[in-house]
């Protein structure tokens, strides 16, 4: 069971993967070249596992730039990193730091109550 | 775009979008274009592209898919009624800041 449906998620995740890849193909080289670098980011910052949403998400906002001739620059904004990372925001699935959220939120409740109880 | 207008701008590009969207429905493109008529000309289209990922999220704006000649169907947001909502609170807490920060300015409390 656990096998067939990890099976399932990788193959699934690999045909969307190979989709996205065939469809950023087709766009212009230096929109082609700006993707690819977001893309590489991603793989470092990491995305929570969210599959290729976020990837998705990201081709149609190229694609629709390239239809409107929206430039480069004004896609990502002066500053690329900030654009990103609040971009990856949109997508916390499986993010391990939404279990540290959580530890965090507990942890000073519990600090809390003891409070209450020493005052 | 000054940096401390950027950092400004964070806390309220959501309830402008949206106050954009209580006109009348729009594609994200034409969102970015109407924000530049505004004057917010340095606004990037990704940061817009974001946000609007997000309040479809949140489920505060409608989305409709239209087919475009070429290129991904384009989609065209409109406002909820949780998105009204969401507005007119927005709408309440700017009020109230700038009310404070008039009063602050003319060296009141």
């Amino acid at each position: 069971m656990f096998i067939s449906t990890f099976i399932t998620k990788v193959i699934g995740d690999k045909t969307q993967w190979r989709q996205y890849k065939a469809r950023a193909k087709q766009l212009p080289p230096n929109y082609r070249t700006a993707l690819e670098a977001l893309e590489r980011y991603l793989m470092y910052f990491g995305t929570g596992g969210d599959g290729t949403a976020i990837y998705a998400d990201l081709l149609d906002l190229f694609e629709q730039s390239v239809e409107n001739r929206t430039p480069i620059r004004k896609i990502v904004g002066e500053d690329p990193v900030e654009f990103i990372e609040t971009f990856v925001r949109n997508y916390p699935k499986g993010q391990w730091i939404l279990r540290e959220r959580e530890r965090l939120t507990t942890a000073l409740a519990h600090a809390e109550a003891e409070e209450a109880k020493s005052v | 775009m000054s940096k401390q207008m950027t950092e400004m701008l964070k806390g309220t590009l959501e309830g402008i979008v949206l106050a954009i969207l209580s006109v009348q429905p729009e594609y994200g493109y034409e969102i970015t274009a109407r924000l530049r008529e505004m004057g917010f000309s340095d606004i990037a289209e990704g940061t817009v592209y974001a946000l609007l990922v997000r309040v479809e999220q949140r489920g505060l704006v409608a989305v409709e898919k239209v087919p475009s000649e070429k290129g991904p169907p384009r989609k065209v947001y409109s406002l909820n009624a949780q998105g009204q909502a969401y507005l007119e609170e927005f709408w309440q807490t700017w009020r109230f800041l700038t009310e404070r920060l008039a009063r602050l300015q003319k060296g009141g409390r």
